[in-house]
């Protein structure tokens, strides 16, 4: 007895290392059948959120470039870097530079970990923008997916937010007057309130700046407010709507496509069949309904191929390959560190986060103009167009529909001409303010280059609404034209605004103060 | 079908390898090739040559790679220097290469490092761990490491610089005589004493390159440079700039750069200043009154030169009169010169200098007036003025006579100005009187009644005090009589 007992411990000690395993995998090997790949897939938590196959298109590298992916590959980094981060960093402006100096100097490779979290954050922001342009582009917002569309807007707005929050806490004179300048713009309403005088009575502006600030300036209470949102409140936020982006992703269809997107042919047991065609909306779920038309008999499959193991290659590629990125550009580029905030020594010229340049050049033209009415209405012209553009077609394929591409070159170099010409007036010119000094800032707050690229551009669109009868036409125009006028504007204020806000070619024409 | 994930496969590869290729050469980078620890080997390499004896065995058998710092709460500073400056405190350390030299001096003996820390007189970024990043000159760091020579300055930090011994001190202490000698109280002030035509000076030393102008300056844009740069040439360094030129040697212009540098209010904690130091601040709350002398050598030389001639100040376009001078002396009362001297001149760049405007204790004032009188016996009494004038007709003589240089109204001339409510205030009848009459000898300003060609007779003379008298209204004096400090006189701030 007791040597069975032995036998049978001293086997099952053995076998440990396999049990284990079994326990933790619950296929336990390697798929070998396409039955137990799709078991791979849909009995792990982390996989599960994918359907079993995927249709071949997903896997092209061009459809998306995996930038969806590489925003939530490089979220992920900052998150795990950050978590490390905040081991070190204290949220008080005694001590918060002087704990990002430890970090840069003394600790283990911390200066190599702040440096990818600043890298993956500003590849995140910049990959999200990306991400927009491509759903944008191929036409993927469209019915089923509007939803989907204003989550991604959200946590394109969440993503600001996040950056533009931990920008201030190395609490440094960059982060100090970014910060400064960001909380201007939120002050920016009173500039219309003061033209009309009636900020005694009614000022959002100033309700928003103490809303983000805690207080009248930068100082302690703003930076607690940022540290609590940057590490606890918008992450949560992020995290929950991506959550949302995903599943809706997988109950909406997986990637827009178009009907037919090979022809309508598939390759099954050794010659072309018409392609089985589900509904756009239909999923895998055993226990799913599956509306519409029944499975029609006598056809071929859809031209899909097993996620496990082609998906997840491609989703691991795309993540490593954001990961490799960051690494490159955080080993030989540190993260800025300035001196010590001082609010006795302005930076100038104080630039806040890059993604909010294109604002602020906007904003020193008129405040509440730059500051509040564009953002409101590209944001709310945004979420406004799979609502307006209903018509299906072109879904999931670049420049999908009639005379897409040409209209996309023709509001390229339109809004190019425009809004450099614009800029180049503005430079060279002036505005209002330079020829006329006493005049109202009602008239600067209505008429500026900001507004008037607004109303140039929205007019522009109208005309190809007309011209070519076709509404998505009309968005693709539009769309067109606030990307290039938002990189120009960004650029501009990056590279050839200098101090006091002057025009210089390049940075090493400053005067040196 | 072709494999649909094989390029997937390949970039995964490659993206893998890269990856771990940076991890790990991120880890050897920031962990074994540190400056700080080739620098501790070479050091470790040292105390082994050296252990000849048990106490050399000793220290090498304690040494261990690793970070050094000390951490100085009350100071607020936390200075890793001794990483890397092994050497500082072992006296046998004196022919080695630097960074593991002994400090020279023995000025570690009263200063140990872990009660004082290097920062406290080097300057310099403390927390960092390589030498640039120490040094702080190219990089964001507010104060960089002072040269050598100058870290004098900082000794004042917690020392009177006027007790330290001259020999230890030597740029600052001629720094100091410097700053009396060239009179630069004239237009600074400094511990709410001096002038206010520049700005006051008593942060200077805490300024960032930020705060000054480095447009003109040839790099590297330090503070001590611009400093330098500037006591050679002020104009050449800030455009506009109202100040004379020092005429300066380079060794001087080190020594009020030092001087400048050490000017630095800086909170440090009562247990870390010498008495003296204490001493100075009960000093500055009583001050002993200079004497007469010493007053008009700090604080009026600079634009009255020895006082016995009129100057023509080019950058002001006006004459700078001759307060020593002989008819000035022998005809202004002692109200007189204690009401200009008190509250200046307003509309010419002679500030005010009582207690509440450029900080002369009241008995400077008194003796510095004295000084001044010293300078000539006080001419006798005049006979009465009896003549009533006539205000209308002083006016027509006014302007035929006067305004030329006194300007229109007695305002903004080259001349003094007399038509302003503080001259008119202090300056006697009998004064004004004697001053047309017999002009001021030294100065531009002639005599009106020489025996040999009378320009203006006495009922002239009178009509024009009348014509005078007009220039301030009933209003104006009481004005000037609820503000005793009057603002500072206009003109630009450099």
């Amino acid at each position: 007895m007791a040597e069975t007992a032995t036998r049978e411990f001293l086997h099952n000690l053995h076998d440990l290392p396999q049990t284990v395993k079994d326990a933790c995998f619950r296929l336990g090997k390697t798929p070998e059948s396409e039955r137990e790949e799709s078991q791979a897939t849909f009995h792990n938590l982390f996989l599960h959120i994918h359907s079993v196959r995927v249709h071949v298109r997903t896997l092209k590298p061009t459809l998306t470039f995996g930038l969806g992916l590489m925003a939530t590959a490089s979220f992920i980094i900052t998150l795990i870097t950050g978590m490390l981060l905040m081991v070190y960093y204290k949220p008080s402006t005694d001590l918060a530079y002087q704990s990002i100096k430890d970090i840069h100097f003394t600790v283990s490779t911390g200066r190599f970990i702040r440096n990818i979290h600043r890298w993956s954050a500003q590849l995140m922001v910049l990959t999200v923008l990306l991400h927009m342009a491509r759903v944008f582009f191929t036409a993927s917002y469209k019915k089923p997916r509007e939803f989907n569309w204003l989550v991604g807007l959200g946590l394109l707005i969440i993503t600001l937010a996040l950056s533009f929050t931990g920008y201030l806490l190395p609490w440094d004179q960059l982060a100090y007057w970014a910060i400064t300048i960001g909380s201007n713009i939120a002050n920016s309403p009173r500039e219309f309130t003061d033209a009309i005088g009636i900020t005694k009575f009614f000022d959002p502006g100033g309700f928003q700046k103490r809303l983000l600030l805690g207080a009248n300036y930068v100082g302690q209470d703003a930076l607690i407010r940022f540290y609590v949102l940057h590490v606890f409140v918008l992450p949560l936020a992020l995290v929950t709507l991506m959550g949302v982006h995903f599943w809706r992703i997988r109950k909406d269809g997986g990637l827009a496509k178009p009907e037919d997107p090979m022809g309508g042919l598939a390759e099954w047991g050794g010659e072309r069949r018409t392609v089985f065609q589900p509904l756009a909306t239909k999923t895998y779920g055993l226990m799913a309904l599956v509306k519409g038309k029944r499975p029609p008999v006598n056809r071929g499959p859809e031209n899909t191929v097993m996620s496990w193991p082609h998906l997840f290659w491609a989703e691991l590629s795309v993540f490593m390959v954001t990961v490799a990125v960051t690494l490159v550009l955080a080993f030989y580029s540190d993260a800025p560190l300035k001196e010590l905030a001082n609010a006795a020594i302005p930076e100038n010229p104080a630039k806040a986060p890059w993604y909010f340049l294109g604002i602020q050049e906007l904003v020193s033209y008129s405040a509440f103009t730059g500051g509040l009415l564009i953002p409101v209405i590209v944001v709310v012209g945004l979420a406004l167009i799979p609502f307006l553009d209903r018509r299906p077609g072109g879904e999931g394929t670049w420049f999908g529909t009639k005379s897409e591409r040409p209209i996309f070159w023709q509001s390229f170099f339109f809004a190019l001409a425009v809004t450099v010409g614009m800029l180049a007036f503005t430079v060279n010119y002036g505005w209002l303010r330079n020829w006329f000094p006493n005049i109202h800032q009602l008239w600067i707050i209505a008429i500026n280059p900001g507004s008037l690229l607004v109303v140039i551009f929205a007019a522009w669109s109208l005309f190809v609404l007309k011209r070519k009868d076709s509404v998505r036409l009309a968005a693709v125009s539009l769309f067109t034209c606030f990307l290039v006028g938002f990189t120009l504007l960004t650029y501009l204020a990056t590279v050839h605004r200098g101090p006091n806000w002057h025009f210089y070619w390049w940075p090493s024409q400053w005067p040196v103060h | 079908m072709k494999d649909p994930s094989r390029i997937y496969r390949w970039l995964l590869l490659v993206a893998s390898v890269v990856t771990v290729v940076y991890l790990v050469g991120a880890a050897v980078h920031e962990n074994y090739l540190a400056q700080w620890k080739t620098v501790q080997r070479e050091y470790r390499d040292i105390l082994r040559q050296k252990a000849t004896d048990d106490r050399g065995r000793e220290l090498l058998a304690k040494f261990r790679v690793e970070m050094k710092q000390a951490t100085i709460p009350a100071l607020g500073s936390v200075d890793r220097c001794v990483t890397c400056h092994n050497g500082i405190d072992d006296p046998r350390m004196t022919e080695v290469e630097q960074p593991h030299r002994t400090h020279p001096g023995h000025i570690l003996d009263k200063h140990p490092v872990d009660r004082f820390g290097c920062t406290v007189c080097h300057h310099g970024q403390g927390a960092a761990m390589t030498f640039r990043e120490a040094k702080a000159d190219d990089v964001f760091w507010d104060y960089p490491l002072l040269p050598p020579e100058m870290t004098e300055a900082t000794c004042v930090t917690c020392h009177d610089g006027e007790k330290l011994p001259p020999e230890q001190i030597p740029l600052l202490t001629a720094g100091m005589e410097l700053y009396r000698e060239r009179s630069c109280g004239s237009c600074h002030k400094l511990g709410g004493r001096g002038g206010a035509l520049g700005p006051a000076l008593d942060n200077e030393g805490a300024k960032t390159k930020h705060q000054l102008i480095m447009t003109s300056l040839k790099p590297p844009h330090t503070t001590w440079n611009w400093q330098l740069a500037h006591f050679r040439d002020p104009g050449g360094v800030v455009p506009d700039s109202l100040m004379r030129n020092p005429t300066v040697t380079r060794r001087e212009a080190l020594a009020l750069t030092v001087y400048m540098l050490s000017q630095w209010k800086r909170d440090v904690p009562e247990s870390y200043l010498a008495p003296d130091k204490i001493e100075q601040k009960y000093r500055a709350l009583h001050p002993t009154p200079l004497t007469g002398e010493q007053v008009y050598r700090q604080y009026c030389t600079a634009c009255h030169g020895n006082g016995t001639y009129t100057r023509w100040d080019k950058k002001f376009a006006r004459f700078v009169p001759a307060i020593r001078g002989v008819s000035l002396v022998s005809t202004a009362s002692r109200e007189y010169l204690q009401t200009n001297i008190e509250q200046g001149r307003p509309g010419t760049q002679m500030p005010g200098w009582g207690p509440h405007a450029g900080g002369l204790l009241p008995e400077e004032v008194t003796s510095v007036i004295e000084y001044l009188r010293a300078s000539a016996p006080a001419a006798p009494s005049m006979t009465a003025l009896t003549l009533r004038g006539d205000a209308n007709r002083g006016l027509s003589l006014f302007l035929r006579n006067c305004a030329g240089c006194h300007g229109m109204n007695g305002r903004s001339g080259i001349a003094p100005e007399i038509g302003n409510p503080i001259f008119q205030q202090a300056a006697s009848d009998e004064f004004i009187v004697r001053t047309i009459r017999n002009g001021r000898i030294g100065t531009a300003m002639p005599a009106f009644q020489r025996p040999e060609a009378p320009a203006l007779g006495d009922q002239d003379i009178a009509d024009v005090l009348a014509y005078l008298r007009t220039l301030t209204g009933h209003k104006s004096q009481k004005a000037m009589a609820q503000n005793n400090t009057p603002a500072p006189p206009a003109g630009g701030r450099p």
